[in-house]
């Protein structure tokens, strides 16, 4: 059939045409945009290859009174007596790690200062320190676990004999 | 055989002094190089004082980058085990690799402080209005692409500053509502800084934002001829409208003078003279070469005599006290460092405030400007006009406000992000526990 016999043949099924060719059209452009859905979802990763939040600290009678920099979790460990707790390191303005300094802690990065229990004395820093939950593990290791906070005033005291 | 090359050679080259306007203007319609110019230039956008070149330096930059970055790209490893080493190897066993690196990171710096400059330009001769207003868009977008390039290459070295300037940087895009922990998640490739961070970070930077870039600058190249050149144009077009027309002296003059409205002419230059113009081949071809020259040699005399900063291995035990952005960026940290507000019970972090809301509030009025300034269009293409009185002087104290907050984070932030005064003693920081 020539091109111009096509357009003399009158449009017969004129709607059943119309809605194949949307659907043709349409199953294309959703296609595409299925394509385009799955590779952007690629991005956000399923497998983290991050150490577990659930860690071992040393064992409690390891840590001297006061406060002790764990370097590797970015924590402190204070140790009153026999009871222990955690405070996190991380600055709550913007993640820098804080130093512990005669009686507070200071962030390098936009000065904020927190007091020994967390709380903030000055600076930027929106919230206080997070104190992380503390136990004692099966086998004797002082045991955190960062992604639970728990309120400041909390205190582990291991079980007579273990600190 | 010599006859073949040759001719092989008239293809791919042009003739640097043509003889006649024709030769001249067949250079650039003919070679693949030239044929985004026009075969004819206003002597008025060629001139130093209008433009000062500065879209020029800052495309000479971005193609030293481009040149030096693929280089880099032969030594580098993005590996957090390795990336440290291999930066280290670059200044100390490649033969001239040292000043390959620098020659990246100060063309690298000297390109951000060229495009805000060449912004600033574009402002002050009031080249934003009308037609050329989408143009300023397109240049917001590479402002953006600029400065991301600079935070991406920022964390390859994977030293102290890399680290830390990374880790505030992706804090702050968690800071924005809604989206922020999404935005970190993605950007990261996970919760912490780390393998996958390297590796986004290297691809966006070596590939995704140079590509992205390279595109628009095309179309910014694109859009300035569509526009009808520069805005300076616009500044002739207007006076010679006002002036008398002299009597014609040539032939071709007086088909002008008998024809008004639309000649043969391209339509931008129907109320130019033929004085007011010069062939571009070679006057506009042989002025980007001396930018050039100008802009890489001066990038190479600063990587001879300065070597681009490298502190310690990355470690994310300890920040460096003071831990401070690049200085193009420690504005953005003197803010964030600066507006956390206490509203009775309710904490507004400074993170959000001056990392979020307030350079996004910056950056839709830049975007925007074109369309709320009204000043009159006959200011377009002239520096200082008084009609622009008002807009220039709020586009000076915006940038004096941030030249200032770069000028105190770079030279009086000291340990503890405390102000030191010139003179006065800095205690020693540890910078191990
Ligand atoms: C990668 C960054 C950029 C490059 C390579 C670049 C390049 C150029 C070049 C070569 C010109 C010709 C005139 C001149 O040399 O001054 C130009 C003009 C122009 N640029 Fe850019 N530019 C960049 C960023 C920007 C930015 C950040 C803005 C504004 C937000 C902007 C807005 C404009 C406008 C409106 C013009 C036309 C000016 C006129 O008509 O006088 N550009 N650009
Ligand atoms: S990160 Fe600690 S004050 Fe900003």
């Amino acid at each position: 059939m020539s091109a111009a016999d096509k357009k003399n043949v009158p449009p017969t099924d004129t709607e059943r045409r119309r809605v194949l060719r949307l659907l043709g059209k349409g199953s294309v452009v959703a296609a595409f945009a299925a394509q385009i859905g799955a590779a952007a979802r690629a991005f956000f990763p399923n497998v983290l290859y991050e150490p577990p939040t659930k860690f071992k600290l040393k064992r409690p009678e390891e840590y001297p009174p006061g406060f002790t920099f764990d370097a590797a979790h970015r924590l402190f460990v204070v140790r009153e007596e026999d009871a222990f707790h955690v405070i996190s390191a991380v600055c709550t303005h913007l993640g820098c790690t804080v130093q512990w300094r005669e009686n507070e802690f200071d962030c390098p990065c936009h000065g904020s200062r927190f007091r020994p229990n967390g709380s903030v004395i000055s600076g930027p820093a929106p919230r206080p320190l997070s104190w992380f939950d503390t136990r004692l593990s099966p086998d004797g290791f002082l045991e955190v676990d960062s992604a639970v906070d728990v309120a400041p005033g909390f205190r582990f005291v291991p079980p007579k004999g273990q600190a | 055989m010599g006859e073949q090359l040759a001719k092989l050679w008239r293809k791919i080259s042009w003739s640097w002094s043509p003889g006649s306007e024709r030769e001249s203007s067949e250079a650039i319609v003919r070679n693949l190089w030239l044929h985004w110019f026009p075969a004819k230039i206003t002597r008025a956008a060629m001139s130093w004082n209008y433009s000062l070149w500065l879209g020029t330096a800052a495309a000479s930059l971005f193609f030293i980058l481009t040149v030096t970055g693929v280089m880099l790209m032969f030594f580098y490893v993005p590996s957090t085990e390795r990336a440290y080493g291999s930066i280290k190897d670059l200044q100390y066993a490649v033969s001239f690799g040292r000043v390959l690196r620098n020659q990246h990171r100060w063309a690298a710096e000297g390109m951000v402080a060229v495009v805000f400059l060449h912004m600033a330009r574009v402002f002050f001769t009031g080249a934003y209005r009308g037609t050329r207003a989408a143009n300023w868009l397109v240049g917001v977008g590479l402002l953006l692409a600029t400065l991301l390039l600079s935070f991406t290459g920022y964390l390859l070295p994977w030293d102290q500053l890399a680290f830390w300037a990374v880790t505030v940087g992706t804090n702050i895009a968690r800071e924005a509502p809604v989206v922020g922990g999404t935005m970190r998640f993605l950007l990261l490739g996970g919760t912490q800084i780390d393998q996958q961070t390297l590796l986004r970070f290297y691809v966006l930077h070596v590939f995704f934002l140079p590509a992205v870039l390279w595109v628009m600058f095309a179309y910014h190249m694109w859009r300035v001829r569509k526009d009808g050149g520069l805005g300076a144009v616009e500044a002739i077009k207007a006076d010679r409208r006002m002036a008398p027309k002299p009597m014609p002296a040539t032939k071709s003059y007086s088909l002008f003078g008998l024809t008004p409205g639309t000649s043969v002419q391209v339509m931008s230059s129907t109320e130019l003279e033929a004085e007011d113009q010069v062939v571009s081949s070679p006057n506009l071809t042989r002025r980007i070469v001396l930018v050039f020259l100008i802009v890489f040699n001066a990038t190479l005399l600063a990587s001879i005599f300065f070597n681009a900063p490298l502190e310690e291995a990355a470690n994310p035990a300890v920040t460096p006290n003071p831990a401070k952005a690049p200085w193009y960026f420690v504005w953005l940290q003197e803010l964030v460092a600066s507006t956390t507000v206490h509203i009775g019970p309710l904490t507004i972090s400074g993170g959000f405030l001056g990392g979020i809301l307030l350079p996004g509030v910056l950056l839709v009025l830049l975007a925007v400007w074109p369309w709320l300034d009204r000043s009159p269009l006959s200011a377009e293409g002239r520096w200082f006009p008084s009609s622009r009185k008002t807009q220039n002087r709020v586009f000076v104290v915006a940038m004096i406000a941030i030249v200032l907050l770069i000028v105190v984070g770079v030279f009086l932030r000291g340990p503890n992000w405390r102000i030191y005064w010139p003179g006065m003693p800095r205690p020693q920081a540890p910078t191990v526990l």
